[in-house]
């Protein structure tokens, strides 16, 4: 995609917000927005309000206008559930604000390398303002970047970004396929927080002893945990690692998965991985061993 | 000896009349799941093709309590099947002391069996493609010797002595 001529001549300007950082479910969405400085003025008489105070019909009638207006240019970035279970859950483990720190500075490298000039960014913050302003500095150099709390009701730019990224999360949303073809599932998920009734009910609905939830549920929210206390037990052999590398003191039994390789034999005790100890280490390394000797 | 013995493994008597399932592949995971039974598979995990080939395997995604998980199917060799077995009652076996007696009963068959990592990509590296090089160390070792094969190892082994 190219920038719009405009982008390519003039400084530019661009505001970046985020929506549905917080809920349980859904995608996370980082939208932007950007014009030309010149233009900024009449931005600010378009009344893109901080989308959090306007309804929802507002905002799709604001982001259908913003689509229409030939001096503004946006992207998203929609990161699906599936992401953030994903990269929160790894062996090494990505929280939620570099997450949300790379989405952001993706849009900005997408706006560059599209070739707008951009000269200033205006960004809500994610953490701590003053480091996250250095990140985005020393990645990119040349810019000047702004990091506010509360940024999409003080910036117009952002608030318009606001509205990019909310609309399309709830259109992501509202056009959800399941992944999951699991009988009577549905959508009526609430705000995807955990204090909101409807949000409750749909996790109740959606709860599976194996499974968990589909994965429109973010899987690594602290929301899922009383679910899951209730759920199969499954054990991981990256967590136990992290158990250990914790180091409480208490010598943690390390359950190791013993049915890699051919074996899925239950020791009587523990599930604990054998030493290999006795074994050929051609054994040893393909994780086989004998379980019975069958008659 | 002790050791040996407790290394050997229990003994077991295993029923291997036809499955009344054919489940084509299985999902092996990388993780423990601390429960026997039926599971709606097919509903919940819907591995996807991610266009990538490792060491000739094709690489596969799949998300499991909300890990991505990569996968790689391999298909057992010719003359092999898969089963799946359900131990039976132990009975306590008078005549093998020894060790432990179980039985098992097939419940299903499969050729197929995907195995999945967390976060690595599959590769021929891993332990399980290389637990089937025992089938090809055990053909070796269990394949009678022929007399011709005798025949030469006896001639190099003069040979070699001749030096």
């Amino acid at each position: 995609m190219a920038a719009p001529e405009w982008a390519t001549r003039e400084p530019c300007l661009m505001g970046i917000d985020e929506a549905g950082r917080g809920p349980v479910l859904g995608p996370m969405v980082y939208g932007c927005m950007y014009c030309a400085r010149s233009y900024h003025d009449t931005l600010a008489t378009l009344k893109f309000a901080d989308s959090k105070t306007l309804k929802e019909e507002q905002r799709e009638e604001l982001f259908e206008s913003l689509k229409d207006n030939s001096s503004i240019g946006w992207e998203v970035d929609v990161i699906c559930p599936k992401e953030l279970s994903a990269k929160m859950l790894k062996r090494s483990k990505v929280n939620l604000n570099e997450i949300s720190h790379n989405s952001a500075m993706g849009l900005v490298k997408r706006a560059l390398d599209m070739g707008v000039l951009l000269a200033e960014v205006y960004i809500d913050t994610v953490g701590d303002p003053e480091k996250y302003r250095i990140k985005l500095t020393e990645k990119f150099p040349g810019i000047k970047f702004v990091v506010a709390k509360k940024a999409d009701s003080l910036f117009p730019v952002v608030s318009g970004a606001s509205i990019v990224a909310k609309v399309t999360r709830d259109r992501a949303l509202r056009k959800w396929a399941f992944d999951e073809t699991a009988q009577n599932m549905h959508m009526n998920t609430g705000s995807g927080y955990p204090g909101d009734p409807a949000t409750k009910q749909w996790l109740e609905d959606h709860k599976h002893p194996i499974f968990g939830f589909p994965t429109l549920v973010r899987f690594s929210w602290g929301t899922c945990k009383p679910f899951f206390n209730n759920a199969v037990e499954v054990t991981w052999e990256s967590d136990e690692v992290e158990e250990d590398a914790g180091g409480n003191g208490s010598c943690k039994r390390q359950v190791k998965l013993s049915s890699l390789g051919f074996s899925g034999f239950k020791r009587k005790s523990e599930e604990i991985e054998s030493s290999g100890k006795g074994r050929c280490k051609f054994f040893q390394a393909r994780k086989l061993e004998l379980n019975r000797r069958f008659q | 000896m002790e050791r040996e013995a407790a290394t050997a493994g229990v003994t077991g008597a295993v029923d291997l009349s036809p499955a009344a399932v054919d489940l084509r592949r299985v999902h092996h995971l990388p993780c423990g799941i601390r429960q026997n039974g039926a599971a709606a598979v097919s509903d919940y995990f819907k591995p996807k093709d991610t266009g990538v080939e490792v060491d000739g395997m094709r690489v596969e995604e799949a998300f499991f309590r909300g890990r991505k998980l990569q996968g790689a199917t391999i298909a057992l060799p010719d003359g092999y099947r898969g089963y799946i077995l359900e131990k039976k009652n132990a009975e306590k076996d008078k005549q093998h002391l020894e060790g432990e007696v179980s039985n098992f009963k097939s419940r299903a068959e499969f050729q197929n069996i995907t195995y999945w990592n967390h976060d690595t990509t599959p590769s021929a590296e891993d332990p399980l493609p290389r637990c089937f090089h025992l089938l090809t160390v055990a053909n070796a070792m269990h394949k009678p010797v022929t007399a011709e094969e005798l025949a030469n190892m006896s001639s190099m082994q003069n040979q070699s002595n001749r030096h």
